[in-house]
């Protein structure tokens, strides 16, 4: 096995020219986070909660979410704050309730604020809670 | 003002510690007038008071006097206050008009007078002995007086012999909190009982599933005696034995089957007759009351249900004069325990090995949302419900039509039925309107089981002013008077042509109604039959501008609603080439006309028969939990009101059908009830303005010439068990009782007639 994965930190990136230097971007985010994903099990314990592939799968939704936009700027910034997250989450800035809240998908525990409820009106959204609205 | 001797006694007080204590005790006088100590001085002395502006007095429950003579008015003085009363008012009437409550157990505004109870005593002037009001005619110039000590007297001496014998039962009565008996004991009876021999005790007899009976609390009222049989018309109570062994009872061990046996319940003032499936349930003030409407028949009768956190314990009637009166038959009472059998609460999907699954409501719009698309829109077909309310069939049609297709209707209304013009398939002369007549033909139609109030309303005519009733169709048991005229068709040609012996009554008559009945919608020849009732009503001036006594009784409590709205099955193979049927609590469509590769979808709240068939099930709320639109058969809009939370995952009828629309992308523009409502206003504006009724505007003239010839086969009866017609009926406990004892009622005639 290769040596454990270090997160580096640079500095800030220059913008990205075009959008598929954004994509490369993205792409090479996606790496780092899923590298750092036994580290992250390994400090908060989640060994028993998660699976890795469970913790891969809710990452490329966070990303998927964003999977329309088109301008790299505004990427560049999306980027910059998943990155801002990771590196929050491998420095043991977070505690392991936030984790599990915000990133293992339970019953109801990881808002689903994704692509499936996206497009729905209230009336659809209300009725599938419940028979009063 | 002659006050006589003025005895004072004056407390002092008794030892010289106490005196001196006694600075700031007073004197305490107790005076005492001779006009005090005996009533009758009293009476005398009563100093007129002078002439003071009194405020004028309401009838009591702002109940309205109608004055059919207003030229024969007379004037009587209740309490000091004068008042005018129509001629043939009795002096109970009068002080009710006068807005005094006189206290009675006999005595029902709907029944004939029996003054047994003697409770309504009052004092009238230059009269010896205390008059019962309920019996005497109020004569002009009568002076009556209801507080004076003599009145009082009589109230308490008659709760006094009531109460001899009745039995300590009130902990374990039911009428507990809601007996008269207990209310006016405690209002005018005296606070002391004189009696210590043994109360006497009865037998209790057996009336049938329906009505408890612990004969010894009973007072002898003989109101159950008379509503049997005045109101219901089956003579079945009687009194047996006189003074204090006087029993009700029939004489016979016979049960009551009265459709309207329930209401005898109602009308008991004591715990005598109760409700045996409300025995011990609950007391009458831990329920919440909901005012509400029935939906077992077309009559919309006025209910209020009764309910104890989730669960419905009882049904009772509200007064609406127009519809139902004081009554509800006993289907519409006792219906209630269906409702917690039975339901379906969670959406569910027919796995491949033909099990339903029970899925989220997500999954089940998805997969219906996704079928529906991949069938042809001549494919679709949407069939409402007996007990759908308005605004979810006009989101059906809605949905239906925007997904092309125009196959949606109602159950019960077959092919061709014209709903162009609205008298075709309304009752015409209104439900109170059948008072006015003075001959009845019913064509096809046996009311007692299919509108019971209707049939009250019959038998309340035919009670009063002798009407005459000639019935055509399948032999059938009435309890009025009433002329077998045939059983088919050729009866109605003959009547037609004029060479019946009917003709002439028909002709005579004044106020004729003809009462067709829905069943016959069912017929191929249905044109045939309709025109020929149509010659018969013009031939005799049945139709005129004063007086519209051509009817249509329908059958189920949606069928008005869905007829305005238009939902009308266009094309007879519709169903048999469906490739999606959408069943909105549709049970009583034959499932083998549906073919076997069709997509059922059914949204209902009971699993009744259609659900057997169904591909998957989307649970919807009953009628006591959703507030819907009816439209009753005389074409009266009323409205549900929720008594109870809907049951598990269910959801209101149009919310799934918008919802349904939204996830199959064809969004339906309106998402709030007060949306559906605006929709309806631009189809069927009648259905929004409830507690009104929209008469029809024209009349039979309108209709082309129809060139059909009738059939020959005679009418059927439409309806087989009066005790299981809809979903809900069918999953009682209640109801399968009653009709078990119906059959077996109908097996012994059977076999009695065989045996002969």
């Amino acid at each position: 096995m290769a040596a454990p994965f270090t997160l580096r930190k640079i500095g800030v990136p220059p913008n990205s020219a075009n959008l598929t230097e954004a994509r490369r971007r993205v792409f090479d985010f996606f790496r780092a986070s899923c590298r750092s994903i036994p580290t992250v099990m390994d400090i908060y314990n989640l060994q028993d909660v998660v699976a890795p592939s469970q913790l891969r799968f809710a990452i490329s939704a966070q990303i998927r979410n964003n999977a329309h936009i088109t301008d790299p700027k505004v990427i560049d910034l999306l980027l910059f704050k998943g990155m801002e997250e990771l590196t929050d989450i491998v420095d043991h800035a977070k505690q392991r309730h936030h984790i599990i809240g915000q990133y293992v998908v339970g019953e109801g525990l990881v808002q689903n604020t994704g692509s499936k409820d996206q497009g729905k009106s209230d009336f659809l959204k209300n009725f599938y809670t419940s028979n009063y609205f | 003002m002659g006050l006589g001797i003025l005895a004072s006694r004056t407390i002092r007080p008794a030892s010289r510690l106490l005196q001196s204590q006694s600075s700031n005790f007073f004197l305490r006088t107790i005076v005492s007038k001779p006009e005090l100590q005996s009533p009758e001085s009293a009476a005398v002395s009563q100093p007129e008071p002078p002439n003071q502006i009194l405020p004028p007095k309401n009838p009591i429950g702002g109940a309205r006097v109608h004055f059919s003579n207003p030229e024969d008015a007379i004037e009587v003085f209740v309490d000091g206050y004068a008042v005018k009363v129509p001629k043939g008012f009795t002096v109970l009437q009068a002080c009710e008009v006068a807005g005094v409550d006189i206290p009675r157990f006999c005595y029902h505004s709907r029944l004939s007078i029996a003054g047994n109870c003697r409770m309504c005593l009052v004092e009238v002037e230059k009269s010896p002995k205390p008059v019962a009001s309920c019996a005497m005619p109020a004569l002009p110039g009568m002076k009556i007086k209801t507080d004076t000590p003599i009145a009082k007297k009589a109230r308490e001496g008659v709760m006094e012999f009531l109460l001899m014998n009745h039995p300590l039962d009130c902990p374990i009565c039911d009428q507990g909190g809601e007996c008269d008996l207990q209310d006016q004991s405690m209002a005018f009876g005296s606070d002391r009982g004189r009696f210590t021999e043994m109360k006497r005790s009865v037998v209790d007899k057996n009336l049938g599933p329906l009505v408890k009976t612990v004969m010894t609390r009973c007072i002898q009222c003989t109101r159950c005696v008379r509503f049997a049989s005045e109101v219901a018309g089956v003579q079945d109570l009687g009194m047996l034995g006189r003074g204090s062994g006087e029993e009700i009872g029939t004489y016979v061990e016979k049960l009551m089957t009265s459709e309207l046996s329930g209401n005898v319940i109602d009308i008991c003032p004591v715990g005598a007759l109760t409700s045996k499936p409300f025995a011990f349930k609950a007391r009458n003030w831990e329920l919440k009351a909901t005012e509400t409407i029935d939906v077992s028949d077309a009559v919309g009768s006025n209910i209020r249900v009764d309910s104890r956190g989730p669960e419905v314990m009882r049904i009772i009637p509200r007064l609406n004069e127009d519809i139902n009166e004081e009554w509800i038959s006993d289907k519409t009472r006792f219906c209630y325990d269906g409702l917690k059998r039975q339901r379906l609460s969670d959406p569910m999907i027919r796995d491949s090995d033909g099990r339903f699954k029970a899925v989220s409501w997500r999954d089940a719009l998805a997969v219906v949302g996704d079928v529906i698309h991949q069938v042809k829109p001549d494919e679709i077909v949407g069939i409402a419900g007996q007990l759908s309310d308005a605004e979810s069939m006009m989101v059906l049609k809605d949905f239906v039509n925007r997904m092309g297709s125009d196959n949606v209707w109602c159950e019960g209304t077959a092919v061709g039925v014209n709903a162009d013009l609205r008298y075709s398939y309304l009752m015409n002369s209104s439900i109170s309107g059948l008072e006015n007549a003075d001959l009845f033909l019913l064509v096809g139609t046996q009311p007692r089981v299919e509108a019971a109030m209707v049939n009250a309303r019959i038998c309340k005519t035919v009670r009063a002013s002798n009407a005459k009733v000639g019935y055509v169709g399948p032999p059938a048991d009435f309890n009025y008077d009433c002329k077998h005229l045939g059983t088919g068709p050729d009866t109605l040609k003959e009547i037609a042509e004029g060479r019946h012996p009917f003709c002439s009554a028909l002709k005579n008559a004044k106020n004729p109604a003809i009462i067709v009945g829905a069943g016959l919608f069912n017929r191929t020849d249905k044109d045939a039959i309709l025109s020929s009732v149509e010659s018969i009503a013009q031939a005799n001036n049945v139709v005129r501008p004063d007086w519209n006594g051509l009817n249509f009784l329908l059958l189920y409590a949606a069928q008005a609603a869905s007829l305005d709205l238009g939902l009308i099955q266009q094309s007879p193979k519709a169903l048999e080439s469906a490739k999606f049927v959408y069943l909105m609590g549709a049970d009583d469509v034959d499932v083998d006309k549906i073919p076997k590769d069709a997509f059922v979808v059914y949204q209902g709240h009971h699993g009744d028969k259609a659900v057997y068939r169904a591909n998957v099930i989307l649970p919807a709320s009953a009628f006591t939990e959703k507030e819907g639109t009816y439209e009753n058969t005389e074409g009266f809009t009323q409205q549900t009101v929720p008594a109870v939370p809907t049951v598990g995952d269910a959801r209101d009828d149009w919310k799934i059908v918008r919802a349904l629309s939204e996830v199959s992308g064809v969004k339906l523009p309106y998402n709030s009830i007060e949306g559906v409502r605006s929709r309806i206003k631009s189809v069927a504006p009648n259905l929004v303005n409830t507690d009104e009724r929209e008469p029809s505007a024209f009349g039979p003239s309108l209709k082309p010439e129809c060139k059909e010839t009738m059939s020959t086969t005679p009418f059927q009866p439409v309806v087989e068990n009066f005790y299981m017609t809809n979903s809900i009926t069918r999953a009682s406990k209640i109801m399968a009782q009653c009709s078990a004892v119906l059959l077996k009622n109908r097996v012994s005639l059977d076999l009695g007639f065989s045996l002969r």
